[in-house]
């Protein structure tokens, strides 16, 4: 396979970038907290679609764009950080994070000059609206993809199993399903909680095109989607991540589903990502 | 009587919307995309309104055809 | 559509849902980009000639209702004219957060038919009646909510909630036979009330079947020398609030009679509005008293509910004397 020589180097910066944006507004949020453990899992997976996979440019409202669904909402700071990556969102916006009457909550509302496509935070109800999208687009017959990151503890909501059954049989090839499994959800494991099972046999079983990676490393996902060969199913992949990843005092720590980032942590931080 | 023929089978063909030139008396429920579940009821409003009939709810479940119909209505007097 | 006394007839015998479905065939010839979206209950909407006509129109999502209302909205922000219909209580409080998220808070324009709400399926049990609808749906924001008074004002509900720039809800009450209230063409507008009947001593608000009763309890009032006004409140959401301030200027009483629990439908959107007005007259809610009843036919559960034509009257003349 050939490897574009710059791709995966600016993938990696561009996490880098998320992960500084994340802390920023992590740290901003103050005493509101924020869901910093979430956002940073799926930083990789963000990275990749953004800055490689989708198809995008910098007018947030193109109608020949590829569509993502941040369908796991409260990992907004992610989105927010990556839309900010894309000049859509000013880094000066971005301070206003959780601020009062700012169009950045803690859960994405929707806002078409500023990228966001789609109010999200209510979990299970992303990947609905994903087949929706997806339905029109085969519609139009545009060849755009949707995008849409779920998380794991998001799979307990049946709403996205009656999701899951519908984009199999309405053979979406044009939708991808990316499971975030950190293996955690708010009050602890998802083993303590819900356990998932075997989540890739579910979706395999539901009809989908299911894979397996690291979801926090570029390689492995700069070459899941680089792969253009696929049948008509749409496409789940389990991207296994870190909750927390990139700061040694968050990863895997389920403390940091929502919790303060104070000035000490955030100079930690800083100095972290040097 | 040949004056309730005529009425009959115009009400068949106004209620269900079918091409007069296309119309056979041997039409029956489902066989023609007019006579399907909502083309019934349109037939049986129609068929009431018509002959100042109201028909019980068995009689418009066996009116299966154009021919069944002839044998209901005599029930409610209507001699084709 | 062609309106005229034959085809008023014929709608009415067929009931609102076929006829929501004949109108439904209807909108699809001249709109292009309409979308109608159901829960495996095509033929109960009368929806069957419409999924063979129009099958790049049409989706069936099994029974699935949360995932029809986010597609909807997937779909409705792609530029779709979008219809969703199944059964009242699945199609309001089966997916009511969908409902909120996707259509109140995040506005993707949706026209939501529910069939068979109120009463008509009691003999199915209170799962499948709905009396809660209306409450429900008026607390969450930019939703206009409609209920036709008979079948032929079910197509003009459907017609200016397509066109509407905003949400709507149509709740379809009644069943097959059901009675005719407007017997020629008239004028139809979202949010505006319409008075049926003029009165001088009470006003009666209704809306959906339960419009067609208070015109019989109007004319069995008069029989008893009380003058009635009757007031055909269409669009419960938003109230038409200059036809309550009318009927509080011109009647000595006030009386609502829906087929929906007397907390949250008509009479309370009615009170709430009554509330800002001092020294308005009495307001009278007849409706659900608030509880599951053992199940019935709907004329058996209409008498149970005190929603008969017997029963109102009764109700309204022991309560006028007393005001």
């Amino acid at each position: 396979m050939n490897v574009a020589k710059n791709d995966i180097p600016k993938i990696k910066n561009f996490s880098k970038a998320l992960r500084k944006s994340i802390l920023k507004m992590a740290y901003i949020a103050g005493a509101s907290s924020s869901h910093f453990g979430g956002a940073l899992s799926i930083v990789e997976i963000v990275s990749t679609l953004f800055s490689f996979k989708m198809k995008i440019n910098n007018d947030p409202n193109w109608e020949d764009r590829d569509r993502f669904i941040l369908s796991k909402g409260h990992a907004c700071l992610a989105y927010y950080a990556a839309l900010s990556e894309m000049g859509y969102i000013s880094k000066k916006e971005l301070e206003t994070f959780e601020k009062n009457d700012s169009n950045l909550l803690g859960h994405p509302v929707i806002n078409r000059k500023l990228g966001i496509d789609f109010s999200n935070g209510s979990l299970g109800m992303g990947l609905s609206l994903g087949i929706g999208v997806a339905i029109s687009l085969k519609k139009k017959n545009k060849d755009n993809k949707v995008y849409v990151i779920l998380g794991d503890g998001e799979c307990n909501e049946g709403s996205v199993w009656e999701a899951a059954m519908a984009a199999s049989n309405f053979k979406l090839d044009n939708l991808y399903a990316i499971i975030d499994k950190n293996n955690f959800q708010q009050t602890g494991s998802n083993d303590e909680i819900m356990s998932l099972g075997s989540l890739d046999k579910k979706w395999e079983s539901f009809g989908w095109e299911t894979s397996s990676l690291n979801g926090n490393n570029e390689e492995e996902l700069y070459k899941y989607f680089s792969n253009n060969n696929h049948s008509n199913k749409p496409k789940a992949l389990i991207a296994n991540t870190i909750k927390g990843k990139g700061f040694s005092f968050s990863e895997n720590n389920n403390d940091w589903h929502h919790a303060v980032l104070t000035k000490n942590l955030y100079d930690q931080g800083l100095k972290e990502l040097e | 009587m040949s004056d309730n023929s005529e009425k009959y089978k115009s009400i068949f063909i106004e209620s269900l919307a079918i091409d007069k030139n296309s119309f056979s008396e041997n039409v029956k429920y489902n066989e023609i995309p007019e006579w399907d579940s909502i083309g019934h009821m349109t037939l049986m409003s129609g068929l009431e309104d018509g002959f100042g009939i109201s028909m019980e709810t068995d009689d418009i479940v066996d009116f299966s055809s154009y021919k069944k119909g002839l044998e209901i209505l005599k029930k409610y007097k209507i001699d084709i | 559509m062609i309106i005229n006394e034959r085809n008023i007839k014929m709608w009415s015998t067929i009931g609102s849902r076929a006829t929501f479905g004949i109108s439904a065939l209807e909108l699809a010839k001249k709109i292009n980009n309409l979308m109608i979206l159901t829960c495996d209950v095509s033929t109960s909407a009368g929806l069957d000639r419409y999924r063979k006509t129009f099958p790049e129109k049409y989706l069936d999502l099994g029974i699935a209702e949360q995932n029809m209302i986010g597609i909807a909205a997937g779909l409705s922000s792609e530029g779709y004219n979008v219809i969703t219909t199944t059964f009242a209580p699945f199609q309001t409080i089966r997916c009511c957060e969908q409902i909120k998220v996707n259509i109140g808070y995040m506005k993707q324009k949706i026209c939501m038919v529910g069939i068979a709400s109120g009463l008509a399926l009691g003999n199915l049990g209170y799962t499948h009646c709905c009396i809660e609808d209306i409450g429900i749906l008026r607390s969450i924001p930019g939703i206009s909510i409609i209920s036709p008074a008979d079948s032929f004002e079910t197509i003009k509900s459907l017609e200016a909630a397509v066109k509407c720039s905003n949400s709507v809800y149509i709740r379809l009450t009644g069943s097959k036979n059901n009675p005719i209230v407007y017997k020629e063409d008239y004028e139809f507008q979202i949010g505006k009330a319409i008075k049926l009947r003029e009165g001088k001593d009470l006003t009666i608000f209704s809306s959906g079947a339960m419009v067609y009763t208070s015109l019989k309890v109007a004319e069995e009032l008069e029989k008893e020398k009380v003058s009635c006004n009757v007031v055909n409140v269409h669009t419960i959401k938003p109230l038409d609030i200059s036809a309550i301030d009318e009927a509080v200027k011109k009647s000595k009483f006030l009386i609502s009679v829906e087929e929906h629990n007397i907390i949250g439908g008509l009479g309370s959107a009615i009170s709430e509005h009554l509330a800002d007005i001092s020294n308005s007259p009495k307001l009278l809610r007849i409706g659900i008293k608030d509880e599951y009843s053992k199940g019935g036919s709907y004329d058996f559960l209409k008498e149970k509910h005190g929603l008969s034509v017997d029963k109102i009257v009764k109700n309204i003349l022991s309560n006028f004397k007393k005001a």
